[in-house]
């Protein structure tokens, strides 16, 4: 039997690896986890929570007279290597049982294991020799006895949790890889349905019903324009960073603002901690500069005024025409104003272990640009352009690593403040009218030898 | 008709025909393809996947999305049943057929051959849906 390939075909400038192999080791990861997550479960339930179990629900009730005290000592090495010892109150009981008299040692829960002799001694010393108790007892086991009963709740949690989080996320790759073991990817392409539940949570775009392959626009509609029929969202990079920078300034003058409520208190408690007021003094200033920082980009995102897009129908064709109304606020004057169509593609790729986002415009046409512009305060500037939509222009695409993107782009300089662009991404759908382009004759060869 | 044929060392031969000559097919079209294998010799063919699709290729991982995808694996037929047959689909309104920078979109026809054992062969057939021009020449594209 031949064993399959380690390396499959290259494709591009990679190597891609080999599918059974892949599927294999992807199975044996799988398989281990949900190994490793049933032992865990057997050694949590057999270990700590059927015992738990079993004295809430099968053990005895009686009387037992307490006949002897005592601490049980454990030796723990903890991680430094050195040695730690544990203390826990332990009781001897007489109890009758089955037609007996047992005595037996039993360990209370309450309390637990603790570091401290002394105050183990101390809780030991609650319970009087000669002193009557209700406990349980094991009837498989007469000489196994409990003086309290419940439940672990912390315990329960962990045995139930951790091993289920293994479990499940072993068992759904693992039947994810028997489910494509052996099967082609057009294969597991075109199967849909429950398997799909097992594949892995990567994001896949939303598409236009009866469009395989081109993004709804959903989310572009769901805004009446006062003018024309939609209003399209903006996207503006500006936004984002300016977002960035507030949430920066919020967490850092935050850190900063507990850090000068514990000096303070200290100050009028009349101790000086030198080493946290030399700490205070970078930090006050990296939050000052934040907030600077914050400040200044929101002045800079708001003087120059909104921009507004609206148009007069969406999802866009190939060759049609569309009416834009563009709304610029603000004041003084812009040198430029600038309205642009563009097609952007994106690639999503996996560079070691990092995955990369590449982006390029690959088509551009300026549509219109308006020079030396005064702008009032409180009055808009508004205009009505067209927009003609080439007639071979390709239509939106979205997949789960590649994308063609088609927007909007208003580019302003104003006289006083920096550059700015704001996006307004569209969608365009392939033409309803298949036969707007005329087929071109190319010379196939009618019987084609491939290597 | 177009036709053509895969010649792989130690490999069958798939030719296929195309009901469009030069293999351009406008979106909501009818595919109909006859395909036929050859050189298999006396290997037992367990099953043959038909399928059309198209596929991503460029800078990003790739991406894959199957219209028409049948298997033919009864066991009860004979080897020459499977390995000659033709089939028929309509193509969808998209994606079409794209030769962009970074994002290039391929339809194809494959063909693939399970034999005994473990043994699978391929054989790929592009063709193109719609006509976009490829992207960076042209008017309005960016140099």
């Amino acid at each position: 039997m031949k064993l399959p390939r380690f390396f499959g075909k290259k494709r591009g400038h990679r190597r891609t690896g080999s599918q059974a192999w892949g599927s294999f080791g992807e199975g044996l990861f799988y398989c281990g986890l949900l190994v490793i997550g049933l032992i865990f479960a057997g050694l949590l339930l057999s270990g700590l929570a059927v015992p738990e179990w079993r004295s809430g629900h099968n053990f005895i009730q009686t009387r037992c007279t307490v006949v002897g005290k005592g601490l049980s000592r454990h030796t723990v090495i903890n991680a430094q290597g050195t040695s730690v010892q544990q203390w826990q109150p332990c009781l001897r009981v007489r109890y009758q049982a089955l037609q007996l008299t047992r005595d037996s040692w039993s360990k209370p829960l309450r309390g637990g294991m603790l570091n401290d002799r002394p105050a183990a001694l101390k809780q030991l010393a609650a319970w009087r020799l000669g002193e009557e108790l209700t406990c349980w007892y094991d009837p498989a086991d007469s000489q196994n006895v409990v003086l309290e009963r419940g439940y672990n709740w912390w315990m329960w949690s962990m045995a139930l949790v951790l091993p289920s989080v293994l479990i499940i996320f072993g068992g759904s790759g693992l039947m994810r890889a028997v489910r494509v073991w052996g099967k082609s990817e057009e294969r597991r392409a075109a199967s849909a349905g429950l398997p799909e539940l097992f594949e892995s949570t990567d994001y896949s775009p939303a598409e236009a019903p009866g469009y395989p392959g081109v993004p709804t626009c959903d989310d572009l509609i769901n805004s009446p324009g006062t003018i024309l029929r939609y209003r399209l969202p903006v996207e503006s990079p500006e936004s984002w960073t300016l977002l960035g920078f507030g949430l920066f300034a919020i967490l850092w003058n935050a850190v900063v603002a507990v850090l000068a409520v514990g000096a303070g208190l200290d100050l009028l408690g009349g101790h000086i901690d030198w080493l946290l007021f030399a700490l205070l003094v970078p930090f006050v200033a990296v939050g000052i500069a934040s907030i600077s920082i914050f400040l200044r980009s929101l002045v800079l995102a708001s003087a120059v005024g909104t921009s507004q897009l609206e148009i007069s129908d969406h999802p866009l064709r190939p060759g049609q025409r569309y009416d834009v109304l563009l709304g610029q606020g603000g004041s003084g004057t812009f040198r430029t104003l600038k309205l642009y169509l563009e097609a952007e593609e994106q690639a999503t790729f996996r560079q070691g272990t990092d995955t990369r986002t590449e982006r390029l415009i690959v088509w551009s046409r300026q549509i219109m640009e308006w020079k030396d512009m005064q702008l009032t305060p409180g009055i808009r500037f508004e205009t009505r352009v067209s927009i003609d939509i080439p007639v071979d222009a390709m239509h939106s695409l979205t997949s789960e690593h590649n994308a063609v993107s088609w927007r909007i782009v208003v580019q302003g300089t104003p006289e006083r403040w920096p550059s700015f662009t704001r996006i307004f991404p569209v969608v365009i759908f392939p033409s309803a009218d298949n036969r707007l382009l005329p087929l071109e004759k190319r010379s196939t060869p009618n019987q084609e030898l491939t290597p | 008709m177009s036709s053509a044929r895969e010649v792989i060392r130690d490999s069958p031969n798939v030719i296929v025909r195309f009901n469009e000559p030069h293999r351009i097919y406008q979106p909501r079209a009818a595919l109909i393809l006859r395909y036929s294998i050859e050189g298999i010799d006396n290997e037992k063919v367990r099953a043959v996947e038909r399928s059309v699709l198209w596929y991503t290729e460029g800078k990003g991982e790739e991406d894959l999305g199957v219209h028409f995808f049948e298997r033919l694996s009864d066991r009860s037929k004979p080897t020459p049943t499977l390995t000659a047959g033709s089939f028929s689909t309509q193509l969808p309104f998209s994606p079409l057929s794209y030769e962009g920078v970074i994002v290039k979109v391929r339809w194809c026809v494959r063909v693939r051959i399970f034999f005994e054992g473990s043994r699978d062969f391929v054989s790929e057939h592009v063709f193109e849906m719609g006509q976009i021009p490829p992207a960076n020449t042209g008017g309005g594209r960016l140099p």
